[in-house]
């Protein structure tokens, strides 16, 4: 089913958190709400699930308006953050809640059927007689998960469904979800703030700040091609670093604490005094290219795999490599490694993409 | 710490509780006094034993006075102002003897040369000098024994103990208000009066208007609630005795319910008085909405404590407001619930100052509950024979039962569980 949010705005208290939002997530899609705390991602996921009303714009599931429908009638499955499982009731009974309340109520051997299907879907159909309490938070996530989908939901909605899980359990719980989302083919919402379950969960990543969606894209383009120095530096780990300098004579950067680079051939013919920023990834310096920065390291941290090295290339400018394993440098050597200056992203003044 | 608490204890719980049980077991009253008693034998004794077999000529031969002229007698006449010249010859002439009938004593008199012509001064002289068992106060059991033995040596000896003890005025060890309660008609209205009072008042007040209420706040936005719970608690905050009188203007005939009434052509009458249901119900109401704040408070918090999300998740799951509430929220108030009900069972089972202040227990004694008898029985009653013993056996019974209720629930509620580890994890 496809969603759309057609000029969604959404006031608290007479402020709009959000304003005039269109968005289109398509059938069988999983798309990610990506962005910092406050800019307005769970205030639409819930307002798509009708907790919050909206105060303007219309909410279509296919052609259904659901704008002024109350959540009960929406038929969306939302995962929350806590899980917000019922603890007086059984895995089982949790299961089936939203096939015993509502309008259209199956027979109970439907009922049972469903459970069990969706138990099995999960995989959780030995702990079915257990009280949420009994269970890890791993096996919570799944029962929140079953009760989402048992419906058969138009849209399901997860609402950072990772953040309280350890690392170990986040990394299964996402392919887990991510698998669960692609064998039963629902329209999908992932809100989250983590850059990796973005991308690694999701067909497309709208990256929001502000009430506003910056970007949508599939993960690896909007990595390669940020729209924007905000997207630049929200995605990318370890972080992108920026510098902040202008175009100089014969298609040169230069920056004023003494740094100079070649500009990327695609913006040569930049005319001279421009004030630009250069967005430089990690894996884009030391790793072979057409120029090179010189500079002592710094910092060293081993990643197990890889090593990140921080290199200071001009005073209070540091410069961030991470390279396969090496031995032979430490802190305080000099180095002078390439760049691969067609791979910089530079940005204007207003933080647009050049 | 632990030497205070048990101090406390003793000091407020279990030396009233001692001395309950054992002034349960006597027959203490007005009439027995509360210190050492006497011994006297009255003509009610006498009936009483008449009942027990003492024949007609034994209680005429105990309750005979005879006339002796000696120390105590003269006094007596001198006292009561008796012609001194007359009394002169009395104690010349007489002093030593003694008579078996007034009939005898007044010839005697008659002849002293002295003597009043009058029959009723002569009649009056002669009494002075009676002496008879019946209403003289003996110091002790033994001292009433001898003055039996010598007074009256016909009667049978156990026949003369019995009398002994029945003579005796202090209060006695005794079952009979045990006795008393099991078979008097009376016990059976009051329990069931009791439970209808506490009955009533926990499930439509205590809980059923507390619930209610903190349910309909709980989906009210927050000004309101606030506003709204205060409202609720000056029933509890108000003084009782400012309480009750301002329920009593609310019902009685020219109050502002009966005006209502009336306006409406609802029949119009005192309301806390005039009817057995009527009084009931105000009763039942006055009382109840002091304690539904308690509710109110309770429930209000234990709703708070409901994650958000659940509600949430809840209403997406497509469960009407009805349905969240009986599947997702109720289900979670059941210790809160269960709690009420037990404190206010306790706390309503021994409360009576509100019917006290109110229906009195009327009409009649229709809304008579088992701590008011109680309390009316040892302390507060117009007849003015405040009897200690049976009201003391009837808070005997109320402290059994509540104690009895108390480690019922302490039971349900499993409390090592409810002190223990929180059962959710985040």
């Amino acid at each position: 089913m496809q969603l759309h949010l057609d000029n969604f705005t959404k006031r608290f208290d007479g402020t709009a958190v959000i304003e005039n939002l269109d968005l289109t997530v398509n059938d069988g899609e999983m798309l990610a709400l990506l962005g910092p705390s406050g800019c307005g991602k769970s205030t639409t996921l819930l307002s798509i699930a009708g907790i919050y009303r909206a105060d303007g714009g219309r909410i279509l599931f296919g052609d259904r308006d659901v704008s002024n429908l109350p959540s009960q009638r929406r038929n969306v499955g939302v995962v929350f953050q806590n899980y917000a499982l019922y603890p007086h009731m059984s895995v089982e009974e949790n299961i089936a809640f939203p096939l015993t309340v509502g309008k259209k109520r199956p027979s109970a051997e439907e009922v049972t059927r469903r459970v069990r299907e969706t138990a099995e879907l999960v995989h959780i159909e030995e702990l079915m007689a257990r009280k949420p309490a009994q269970l890890s938070g791993g096996q919570q996530q799944r029962v929140a998960l079953a009760r989402a989908i048992v419906r058969r939901p138009d849209v399901l909605l997860l609402d950072e469904p990772l953040a309280n899980l350890d690392a170990k359990l986040r990394l299964e719980m996402r392919s887990e979800i991510r698998r669960i989302q692609l064998e039963t083919g629902i329209t999908a919402i992932l809100v989250t703030h983590d850059q990796v379950e973005a991308m690694s969960m999701c067909d497309r990543v709208a990256i929001m700040n502000k009430g506003e969606i910056l970007q949508i894209d599939a993960p690896t383009q909007m990595y390669r091609a940020p729209a924007s120095r905000f997207v630049a530096g929200f995605l990318g780990n370890p972080p992108i670093v920026f510098l902040d300098g202008q175009t100089g004579p014969a298609g040169r950067f230069e920056m004023a604490e003494g740094l100079s680079l070649p500009l990327p051939s695609r913006l040569a013919g930049m005319p001279e005094g421009q004030p630009i920023a250069l967005g430089l990834r990690p894996e884009h310096y030391g790793a072979g290219g057409g120029a090179s920065a010189a500079g002592r390291v710094v910092f060293v941290e081993p990643q197990g795999r890889e090593m990140l090295f921080d290199v200071e290339a001009a005073p209070g400018i540091v410069l961030r490599s991470i390279q396969p394993v090496r031995d032979d440098v430490g802190i305080g050597d000099r180095v002078d490694w390439p760049v691969d200056t067609e791979r910089l992203l530079a940005f204007d003044s207003e933080g647009r993409t050049l | 710490m632990v030497a205070p608490a048990i101090l406390l204890l003793l000091a407020f719980f279990f030396t009233p509780v001692m001395l309950t049980g054992v002034f349960a077991f006597t027959d203490m009253s007005t009439s027995t006094g509360i210190g050492r008693g006497s011994y006297v034998v009255t003509p009610t004794t006498l009936r009483r034993l008449g009942d027990r077999g003492l024949g007609a000529d034994d209680a005429e031969a105990i309750s005979a006075a005879s006339y002796a002229v000696d120390e105590a007698g003269l006094a007596a006449a001198r006292d009561a102002g008796t012609d001194a010249a007359f009394l002169a010859d009395i104690e010349e002439r007489l002093t030593g003897e003694t008579f078996e009938t007034a009939r005898d004593f007044e010839l005697a008199l008659r002849d002293l040369p002295s003597a009043p012509r009058s029959p009723r001064a002569l009649k009056s002289a002669a009494d002075l000098f009676g002496q008879s068992l019946v209403n003289h106060r003996f110091e002790t059991r033994d001292e009433l024994a001898e003055a039996l033995a010598a007074h009256a040596p016909d009667v049978a000896e156990e026949m003369r103990e019995a009398l002994t003890d029945d003579a005796y005025t202090g209060a006695v060890f005794t079952t009979e208000n045990f006795t008393r309660l099991a078979t008097q008609p009376e016990t059976g209205r009051l329990i069931a009066n009791t439970a209808l009072y506490v009955g009533a008042t926990l499930s439509l007040f205590n809980v059923g208007l507390g619930l209610f209420l903190a349910l309909v706040l709980f989906y009210m936005p927050k000004p309101v609630t606030g506003l709204f719970s205060t409202l609720w608690l000056l029933p509890r905050i108000t003084p009782v005795v400012l309480y009750t009188i301002m329920w009593k203007w609310f019902t009685w005939e020219d109050g502002f319910l009966p005006i209502l009434a009336e306006q409406l052509g609802l029949p119009a009458f005192n309301y806390m008085k005039g009817s057995v249901v009527t009084a009931w119900m105000t009763m039942i109401s006055l009382n109840g909405f002091i304690g539904a704040s308690f509710g109110l408070i309770l429930f209000s918090g234990a709703l708070r404590a409901i994650p958000l999300q659940q509600l949430w998740a809840s209403e997406v799951d497509g469960a009407s407001r009805l349905q969240q509430i009986r599947r997702v929220i109720l289900p979670q108030l059941r210790w809160p619930i269960l709690f009420v009900t037990s404190y206010q069972t306790l706390s309503l089972l021994s409360s009576y100052e509100h019917i006290w202040l109110t229906t009195n227990g009327g009409p009649g004694r229709t809304t008579t509950v088992w701590a008011l008898e109680a309390f009316k029985t040892a302390l507060s009653n117009y007849s003015g024979n405040l009897e200690y013993g049976l009201g003391a056996a009837m808070a005997l019974v109320l402290v059994v039962v509540g104690l009895a209720l108390s480690i019922l629930y302490l039971r349900l509620f499993r409390f090592g569980d409810l002190v223990g580890r929180p059962r959710i994890e985040f």
